[in-house]
């Protein structure tokens, strides 16, 4: 494949996947109709050489046998050829007109008259020379605009061209076996700064339905301050994918994970990162330090205490417990004396009045009371 | 036999013909007294619980412990919606839960937690969502009863008694009370398929400051006769000293 210099164009080695795509005709179709789908638009002609096929591409022809090239491509105007300006200059001087008009000299007077490029050219085109073109690399990043036809003033209106940006990235994810995990969509208004909406998700992915429904829920909590003029869509980097297996039953540990990974991007678009977390212990004997929230992609890790509650308040509360039983108690917890924030307490279980069974400490010195710090919910 | 049995423990999917009134699938609840009285014995998949006590404290999340570590075991997620405080890592770690299947969702509450609790609910299949609905009428939680049903979920609804005045579509409700010897009392107030039957005695919520790891997998609850006398002091009544003391303030 390869993009030739002066149009935007694509070639596609299409014998080969004729029993999957149906003739190259059929394929070319194909190719403009889901293209045209996507906003662009695209003339497909198929040849047996490359040249030849783009020759006769703008005309929607097809040609299908090498030995009909000379005879088809015979009427084409010089001018469409890809020669240089001073070939092309002599040629018209000359009187030549149309392709059939050089097909027919001998090869020897057209090197004589033109050097040995322009016989190479037409034999290129002809398929007597071997024409190989340089493979087609697709881009590392992806960024894809549309201009609305009409302006756009509510934010559920914009999801519609947005799902075409987004079935165009993933067309192209999939075609690269990429995927992304941070999308910007940037929001052009006729005469105000642009607005932002930046997408993150929490594994990468080429699923444009997956990304459609974060997206649904950050346009629901977007303020338009105009009407939106363009729209475009930038991903940044392209990961490298790696597909699972998907059994039929949605439960194994790895769609389980998936899961609980597309839930936790749906309720972080609506509700904010924070909204979402895990939990892990963290190394300190003072219960209120031996915590944290955690990334749901970074490992837990804790010490087991059975014996404490299932509770934890925030931060030790001074109350005061009427009418309570000692259950269990003292367990002394005596830490920090290092970063000042130290503390002696003497923990213990207690039944109030109620029947809840609190956890509470006083303080070993100085005595002032209890505490509440947890509970056994 | 083992074999057998332990299957079942574990395996939540398994249908039971003997126990099934309704074709009901259920999780065992680990506790063998609450299970003998819940239809299809133990607790309703793809179905809301509700659990209603009148005061934090009575052992009402760790009555769940039993189930949800049979969950993390399968590789399931337990979400909770808007806990009222920071679930104790090394706890529920003590009790056989993973906490890297555990999911917390804070919100502002109101009608942002039952949202986020219904997406919890319908996402996937499988898992539990434990949930605090502050104020749900009765078609908020018909929602989320529909909702664990789509995702097939256990349901864990922790209501105020104000509630168990209220109607509600969930499938079982059961309500929690201090019961004597530090233990809790639970009142199955409704169930489908059932008669409600007398209440049920679960022991305390705690357990003493001994080692216990070695039993916190299959048995959450320790024995009773295995709480140290020594450790329990006297009652101590503060009442004679002064005025009546408030209750502690729970944020």
């Amino acid at each position: 494949m390869c993009i030739p210099g002066d149009r935007n164009g694509l070639f596609l080695e299409a014998g080969a996947s004729e029993r999957l795509f149906g003739s190259p005709e059929r394929l070319g179709k194909r190719l403009q109709r889901e293209l045209e789908q996507l906003g662009y638009h695209a003339q497909a002609g198929s040849a047996p050489t490359p040249e030849a096929a783009w020759l006769i591409a703008d005309e929607g022809l097809h040609i299908v046998l090498s030995g009909h090239i000379r005879q088809q491509l015979g009427p084409l105007p010089l001018p469409r050829l890809h020669l240089d300006k001073s070939q092309q200059a002599a040629l018209e001087r000359m009187g030549f007109r149309q392709l059939r008009d050089l097909l027919r000299l001998p090869r020897k007077a057209l090197t004589r008259r033109f050097g040995p490029a322009l016989p190479d050219y037409l034999d290129r085109v002809l398929g007597v020379l071997p024409d190989p073109r340089a493979m087609f690399h697709p881009p590392d990043t992806f960024s894809s605009k549309l201009d609305l036809p009409a302006e756009i003033h509510n934010c559920r209106a914009l999801l519609f061209p947005l799902n075409r940006l987004l079935e165009e990235l993933c067309g192209v994810l999939r075609g690269g076996d990429t995927a992304v995990q941070s999308l910007r969509i940037v929001i052009g208004h006729e005469d105000h700064e642009d607005s932002l909406l930046k997408l993150g998700l929490q594994s990468p992915t080429q699923d444009a339905g997956r990304l459609m429904t974060v997206l649904r829920e950050r346009l629901e909590r977007l303020h338009l301050p105009q009407a939106v003029r363009e729209l475009r869509l930038d991903a940044p980097t392209l990961l490298k994918f790696n597909a699972g297996q998907h059994s039929l039953f949605r439960d194994t540990p790895a769609e389980q994970r998936q899961d609980i990974e597309n839930l936790a991007e749906r309720l972080q678009a609506r509700l904010g990162d924070e909204s979402v977390t895990g939990l892990t212990g963290v190394e300190d004997h003072r219960p209120e330090y031996s915590w944290r929230p955690r990334a749901l992609n970074e490992r837990p890790d804790c010490v087991a205490l059975p014996h404490r509650p299932t509770w934890l308040l925030p931060s030790p509360s001074r109350c005061a417990i009427g009418d309570y039983e000692i259950l269990a108690g003292p367990e002394r917890i005596e830490s920090g004396w290092w970063d000042g924030r130290d503390c002696r307490r003497d923990y213990f279980i207690i039944r109030d009045s109620h029947g809840s069974t609190l956890w509470a400490f006083r303080e070993y010195k100085p005595h002032r009371g209890w505490y509440l710090h947890g509970i056994f919910g | 036999m083992t074999a057998i049995h332990q299957l079942l423990e574990s395996t939540p999917l398994l249908w039971r013909g003997r126990q099934g009134s309704h074709g009901q699938r259920t999780l065992s609840s680990g506790h063998a007294n609450l299970d003998a009285q819940l239809p299809g014995r133990g607790w309703p998949l793809g179905a809301a619980t509700e659990l209603i006590s009148r005061s934090p404290g009575l052992g009402e999340f760790r009555l769940l412990f039993p189930a949800l570590a049979c969950l993390g075991r399968q590789g399931q997620w337990v979400i909770l919606v808007d806990p009222p405080w920071i679930p104790y890592p090394a706890s529920l770690l003590g009790h056989g839960l993973l906490l890297e299947r555990l999911l917390l969702v804070h919100t502002r509450g109101g009608r942002e937690s039952l949202w986020a609790c219904e997406q919890a609910l319908r996402s996937g299949r499988g898992g539990a969502v434990l949930a605090w609905p502050e104020q749900a009428g009765f078609a908020r939680l018909r929602r989320l009863q529909m909702a664990a049903e789509s995702g097939a979920k256990l349901a864990f609804l922790f209501r105020p008694e104000s509630a168990s005045r209220e109607s509600s579509p969930a499938a079982l409700r059961l309500q929690l009370e201090a019961g004597d010897r530090h233990g809790t009392l639970i009142r199955i107030i409704k169930c489908r398929g059932n008669r409600p039957s007398e209440p049920i005695r679960i022991s305390p919520p705690f357990s003493t400051y001994a080692k216990q790891r070695d039993q916190t997998e299959h048995h959450a609850y320790p024995a009773e006769n295995n709480s140290n006398p020594a450790l329990a002091g006297p009652p101590i009544s503060t009442a004679a000293a002064g005025p009546p003391v408030p209750r502690p303030e729970f944020q």
